[in-house]
């Protein structure tokens, strides 16, 4: 193969030069942190957080608890409003479109407000936990809903064809032609969605939900250790998704039937 | 190695340039404030900084021969502006109390406030007391002391904290938090504009709490410039002009309520 000029094709890097090149990155980034708080004369203290564990693994949980619930439920909403787009019956295409275009044109912390304390009280639905994945699912279903919508439509019409000609019925067509095609084109699409999901979650901090975000806020309010605080709930973030990034990056390969030689 | 050592050196020096840019000193004396709390500290019409503090931040200004620029700052980040530096002090009707004065220094007080309680007309709590038990909900503003009080003394209720007084307020309209717990003047205020959905529990239930500026930690110098304005500012009748301005309505109220008024020793 020819090397190229910028690209790593064709280049074989041994695992030393992995190893110490991402040590390398590790090093700048963390020099840079270090020196930027260095700068400005700041002490930080992380021990200061050892007395919040119980409260800082519990906002842990509950970030876990809403983002997975809100990745169950927005497949599912995304998975409908994806194949209602392309319906039959125009209300419901129209619908689902509306529904896309609304929610993925405004801002989460509105939808927040909105539908907590107006759809929310309007109908009884008082759990702020339960109301928060709601609010979770419906935002993030519509990005699915067009993930899902692009992995389909990328599909080329001949693999229905050669489904055909094969005498696969409708359902083998979906099982084993289309099924395997757009799962293993939106599985990266969908692990960054998940990552979102995690992220935008701590926006439910304005509804007094005590995830991750609510618990720092609560504790900054009490050690006044902003800092820290924020800086150790980062890396909590991250932690997740990158758990998320990782797990997608397996998967993106086991479902990779294209490439697979 | 050759393309690492240029990777490292490249590095280096831009932090050495960035390093190169530190804080330039100025004269400017920078107001830390969050302008959400009418009529201390809001904004007016056009978007300027206005209200009580706003005054005594110019007229600090004006006693220090320095020029003022208020920073609006969330109350959560108003402590960590000083740590930083980003601002020199923070006048936003603060309370100072014990856990805050271990990070910052305070001044002399020049105000007292008192706690009170906005609660929910079906809710039928009558006093403070009613809120020792465990099955209420109570709305309060992150980092306040209404927060404080919360998290200390009413701890078998279920607290929820929220970043903007309105949210609290929606709560309690709604019935989703029973009591919301915050100053005298405001729980008057919200009361009065929903009358039908609220009700004000004024009969103040613990001490009051004195409102000071704050310095960062070991600015001794400014700290007793602020403590010498505050006392001359206090003699020559500073605040009686402030409150005609700002509180004439709210101060007839308060003496008709018989509570002791922000500003009286």
């Amino acid at each position: 193969m020819k090397k190229d000029r910028f690209l790593t094709k064709g280049i074989n890097p041994t695992k030393f030069h992995k190893v110490s090149h991402i040590a390398l990155v590790v090093l700048v980034l963390v020099g840079f942190v270090w020196l930027s708080v260095h700068l400005i004369g700041l002490e930080l203290d992380f021990g200061t957080l050892f007395r919040y564990r119980n409260r800082l693994w519990q906002g842990f949980l509950m970030t876990i608890l809403i983002s997975v619930g809100s990745l169950v439920v927005s497949l599912f909403i995304g998975l409908i409003a994806a194949l209602g787009q392309e319906y039959k019956v125009l209300f419901v295409q129209y619908f689902c479109k509306t529904y896309v275009q609304i929610i993925r044109g405004t801002p989460l912390l509105v939808q927040i407000y909105f539908f907590y304390y107006i759809i929310g009280t309007a109908w009884g639905l008082d759990n702020r936990y339960v109301a928060g994945i709601v609010i979770l699912s419906l935002f993030e279903g519509a990005y699915i809903a067009e993930i899902i919508r692009g992995g389909i439509q990328s599909i080329d019409r001949q693999k229905y064809e050669i489904a055909l000609s094969l005498g696969l019925t409708s359902y083998q067509t979906f099982r084993f032609v289309t099924f395997p095609l757009v799962l293993s084109r939106i599985i990266p699409a969908l692990a960054g969605q998940f990552s979102s999901i995690i992220k935008d979650s701590s926006l439910l901090s304005v509804i007094a939900v005590i995830e991750l975000t609510q618990t720092t806020q609560e504790i900054s309010a009490d050690n006044f250790r902003m800092f820290e605080n924020y800086i150790f709930v980062g890396f909590l973030y991250f932690l997740l998704t990158f758990a998320v990034s990782t797990l997608s990056k397996k998967w993106e390969k086991r479902y990779h039937y294209e490439r697979r030689i | 190695m050759k393309k690492i050592s240029c990777i490292v050196f490249s590095f280096l020096f831009v932090f050495v340039l960035l390093a190169g840019c530190g804080q330039k000193e100025s004269n400017t004396l920078v107001v830390g404030m969050e302008l959400a709390y009418p009529p201390f500290e809001t904004k007016d019409d056009a978007g300027n900084p206005t209200g009580v503090s706003v005054d005594l931040a110019y007229a600090l200004g004006e006693y220090l021969g320095r020029e003022v620029h208020i920073e609006n700052v969330n109350w959560d980040g108003l402590i960590p502006s000083l740590q930083t530096g980003k601002v020199d002090i923070v006048i936003s009707s603060m309370t100072a109390t014990e856990d805050r004065a271990k990070v910052v220094d305070f001044s002399i007080p020049y105000a007292h406030s008192y706690l009170a309680l906005l609660v929910n007309k079906e809710s039928g709590i009558q006093s403070i007391e009613d809120l020792y038990d465990n099955d209420r909900v109570i709305a309060v503003k992150k980092g306040t002391t209404g927060y404080i009080f919360a998290t200390t003394f009413l701890t078998d209720a279920k607290v929820h904290s929220f970043t903007s007084e309105n949210a609290c307020v929606t709560e309690v309209m709604q019935g989703k938090a029973d009591a919301f717990i915050y100053d005298q003047l405001t729980i008057y205020r919200q009361n009065q504009s929903h009358l039908d959905t609220t009700e004000a529990i004024l009969i103040p239930f613990q001490e009051g709490e004195n409102w000071a500026m704050a310095v960062k930690s070991g600015n001794s110098d400014l700290l007793q410039q602020v403590n010498q304005f505050i006392e001359i500012f206090i003699n020559d009748g500073g605040f009686e002009v402030i409150t005609e301005k700002y509180l004439q309505k709210e101060k007839e109220i308060f003496d008709s309520l018989g509570f002791p008024w922000f500003f009286s020793e």
